[in-house]
């Protein structure tokens, strides 16, 4: 358990953060991480599904869940007199009943979840490059699975893997904002004790590639797409290296939404509909990730460009002013995002679920105060931008 | 919970709304230009979003890339877009950094230069924007429904329509930007840690002696017709639905935002559990509230597989014609419990705070307390819901759908 209290917060945000995803997935159980973070919501032994949401909403809770390659994290935020409710319910939840019924009607939700998210830009293209680039890794699987591997799961597959991902040694209790810490506790001492102790939920963990298994550029083809969607990915520092604070300064200064390179060369001029770089991490593995979207006549060159924008930053092109402007612009997203509890409650609960460490908003400020140039130097020179990239263009297959 | 409230005009109209809230290190401020996309003439929908991108294309003294250099090296996150009735920059920031900032927005609103050389990626940026919305089906289905619904130009798309931003030159913009971009009925809105009395006389100082300008009417026209289909190539077919209901300053408007939450503002809410828990036939169903100062609608969204949506739209449809006379107390206290958890969280939040000041001026001419907010939603009762839904059914309903096949409308839900 970990909480950040605040004496001016006004709502108290609570969250289980449980150690599971799509990296911990078989073939087999493909998508059922995110499959069961939706079955968590249809009832405990107690409660319905209806009941659950009846009562949260009877709280005036800001509730949700999501799912990642590595994370399946449920959150509530309240008002502080509804706290001990909020963290009850929670609690109850994360040992849900996984009734067939529920299992059969929620699969059509998942499925329909698929098919939104196939419908939409970037029409698969992030889910195809990742696979491109981590191969027979686990984190080369998608969160959501495919329409296949939800229509095959059966319910026994999930209450198994549901023993054995949410044992209490890897779920990890998170609070934030004005919260009761010894009251927090006491509920989590009466609610979570009794859970069954599970072997220690191996993370399987094979090394994860430093460069693509597949360096061809792979094409997805919707005749009605306007624009063409193109993803890259290079390697980049993981969750645990010590640069990977500076991966994401460099990640701002090459390709935010405003002011970075990208904007100025593809974004102000009009030649694309969107440029980014992001810095992506994992507990073991990072990621810089280029998305392009522009006409599909221009894709081909406009990712030759950017390649070309990051080979030109290697190369030495960067000003003392324009690092300290995207350390300016770091440091103040920092503190901004430090006033939001909801927000800390993630940073706060992941950092202590992953690396087993707390920071406070002070402490992440003073680490992006003291990056310097050197930094983002090393960095470039130890993960190439401009290198081997798994590369994955999405679009109506006319232009290029 | 102790709020401390300021509002003030300008003689030249500009009105500064604020709050206090000295729990925070930031500020959130957003200047509201009454040049919103109700003012693009016919045959130049997206102007108004391509005169808002060229204001900050070069201002002042500074070009392009200097304004935004300026405001990053002070931490600013800024932000620009037009809506219906304005034309907003706004941006947050660590509250020390204000006093060197107001200068560069003064000069965007006063001084913009709209330069011959930055005019054609501007054009450009705002065309690839028209083309990135034509693969995002939900943004389309809802922004249809918007235009069918309500009365021209009301319901017009803010971000343009193609063949029509193609034919917008700068002369078009610089006329738009003289006069529109004005000060009678902007609005300057701000929330956090904020020092008033030094504020409102720095605003006084850059935006005082700036003419106020010629008020614009809007001359409002018929609205479309009830029902349209949006064919596209997608797994999905996308329902949207409309209907008139009172707007924000009329009293009523309490129930009906009441009413709206029970169909479809929670994961409790009709819509969801009909739709999603119990049927599985979508992942997002929703249903929500747009206001204008004047109208208002109520607005219901879903997407689901083609073969599907039939059954989806007729669930919903059923719901809505279900939901007079049938509202339960269980269900209002929930709806008044989110909204009040909603308004208290909401002062956490510089940036949330100076929207919804900004907001109910707009609306109302006046700012309401929290005190005063929680006590409008104490006083909803299920009687007073019931009788406005009594009054005010759901009727004559706009219906869109989006996708490969259009769906069967009764003629009876749609006038």
């Amino acid at each position: 358990m970990i909480a950040e209290t605040s004496g001016s917060a006004l709502s108290t945000s609570i969250g289980f953060f449980v150690k599971t995803g799509s990296r911990d997935e078989s073939h087999e159980l493909w998508g059922a991480s995110h499959f069961l973070e939706h079955m968590v919501f249809k009832g405990t032994p107690e409660f319905s599904g209806d009941e659950i949401n009846a009562r949260f909403d009877r709280m005036g809770a800001s509730i949700n869940a999501f799912t990642s390659e590595e994370d399946t994290v449920y959150y509530a935020t309240v008002l502080p007199d509804q706290q001990h409710e909020a963290v009850d319910l929670l609690a109850r939840m994360m040992r849900p009943a996984l009734r067939e019924s529920d299992f059969d009607t929620e699969k059509l939700v998942i499925l329909e979840e698929i098919r939104m998210y196939d419908d939409q830009p970037p029409f698969g293209a992030d889910d195809r490059c990742r696979a491109a680039f981590f191969g027979g890794h686990p984190l080369a699987r998608s969160v959501l699975g495919t329409v296949d591997s939800i229509q095959a799961l059966p319910v026994a597959a999930m209450r198994d893997y549901h023993r054995r991902r949410y044992a209490p040694g890897t779920i990890v209790l998170a609070a934030s904002g004005a919260v009761d810490f010894a009251a927090l506790v006491e509920s989590a001492r009466r609610l979570c004790s009794e859970w069954e102790p599970a072997p220690a939920a191996s993370r399987l963990i094979p090394e994860p590639p430093r460069e693509p298994a597949v360096r061809a550029t792979e094409r997805i083809v919707r005749p009605s797409a306007a624009l063409d969607y193109a993803v890259r990915m290079v390697a980049g520092p993981g969750e645990q290296h010590p640069d990977r604070h500076a991966a994401r300064l460099l990640s701002l200064l090459l390709g935010d939404a405003s002011g970075s390179r990208l904007y100025w060369a593809l974004i102000d001029t009009g030649a694309a509909e969107q440029a980014a770089c992001i810095h992506q991490d994992y507990l073991d593995a990072g990621l810089f990730v280029t998305q392009l979207s522009c006409d599909s006549a221009d894709v081909d060159e406009l990712l030759a460009r950017i390649v070309e924008i990051y080979g030109a930053a290697a190369g030495g092109g960067i000003e003392q002013a324009e690092f300290e402007r995207a350390q300016n612009k770091l440091a103040s997203r920092v503190v901004l995002s430090g006033e939001k509890p909801r927000r800390r409650l993630f940073d706060v609960g992941l950092e202590w679920s992953h690396l087993g460490v707390y920071r406070s908003v002070a402490d992440n400020l003073g680490i992006v105060e003291s990056l310097s140039l050197d930094d983002i130097r090393r960095v470039l020179a130890t993960w190439p931008l401009d290198g081997p990239a798994a590369s994955v263009i999405a679009g109506s297959g006319t232009g290029g | 919970m102790k709020q401390t409230l300021h509002s003030t005009t300008l003689d030249n109209g500009i009105t500064l709304v604020g709050e206090r809230l000295p729990d925070l290190e930031s500020v959130a401020i957003a200047f509201h230009c009454p040049a919103g996309a109700v003012h693009d003439p016919q045959g130049q929908c997206g102007l108004a979003t391509l005169a808002g991108e060229m204001c900050l294309r070069g201002a002042g003294d500074r070009d392009s890339r200097q304004i935004v250099e300026d405001l990053e090296s002070a931490g600013v996150i800024l932000s620009q877009g037009v809506s219906t009735t304005h034309m907003s920059f706004s941006g947050a920031m660590v509250a020390r950094h204000l006093p060197d900032v107001l200068p560069i927005y003064a000069d965007l609103l006063r001084r913009p230069r709209l330069p011959d050389e930055e005019f054609s990626g501007a054009r450009q940026m705002i065309l690839q924007n028209l083309a990135g919305i034509e693969d995002d089906p939900a943004h389309r289905t809802v922004a249809m429904l918007r235009r069918i619904h309500c009365p021209t130009p009301w319901g017009m798309p803010t971000e343009g329509i193609t063949t029509d931003v193609e034919g917008i030159d700068i002369g078009h913009v610089r006329t738009f930007v003289a006069r529109h971009v004005q000060p009678r009925g902007m609005i300057i809105s701000i929330a956090g840690r904020i020092d008033w009395d030094d504020f409102a006389s720095r605003i006084g100082r850059l935006f005082g002696d700036w003419s106020p300008g010629t008020a614009s009417p809007v001359a409002t026209g018929p609205r479309g017709p009830f029902v349209a289909h949006v064919p596209h190539d997608s797994q999905q077919t996308h329902i949207a639905l409309g209907w008139s209901v009172p707007p924000y300053r009329d009293d009523a408007s309490h129930e009906a935002t009441a009413a709206l939450a029970i169909l479809g503002g929670g994961m409790s809410s009709r819509l969801f559990t009909e739709v999603r828990e119990r049927r599985g036939l979508c992942y997002s169903v929703s249903a929500g509230y747009q206001t204008h100062r004047d109208f208002a609608n109520a607005l219901c969204y879903s997407g689901t597989s083609a073969e599907r949506a039939q059954e989806t739209l007729d669930v919903m449809l059923a719901e809505i014609e279900r939901l007079p006379g049938t509202i339960t107390a269980e269900e209002l206290e929930r709806v008044k419990a989110r909204a009040k958890s909603g308004l208290v969280m909401q002062q956490e939040s510089s940036g949330a705070r100076a929207g919804a000041i900004a907001r109910q001026w707009y609306h109302l001419g006046t700012i309401r307390t929290l005190a005063d907010e929680l006590a409008r939603y104490d006083q909803l009762s299920v009687p007073a819901v019931e009788s406005w839904l009594a009054a005010q059914p759901p009727r004559d309903l706009s219906v869109v759908s989006l996708g490969r096949e259009p769906l069967e409308v009764s003629p009876a839900i749609s006038a």
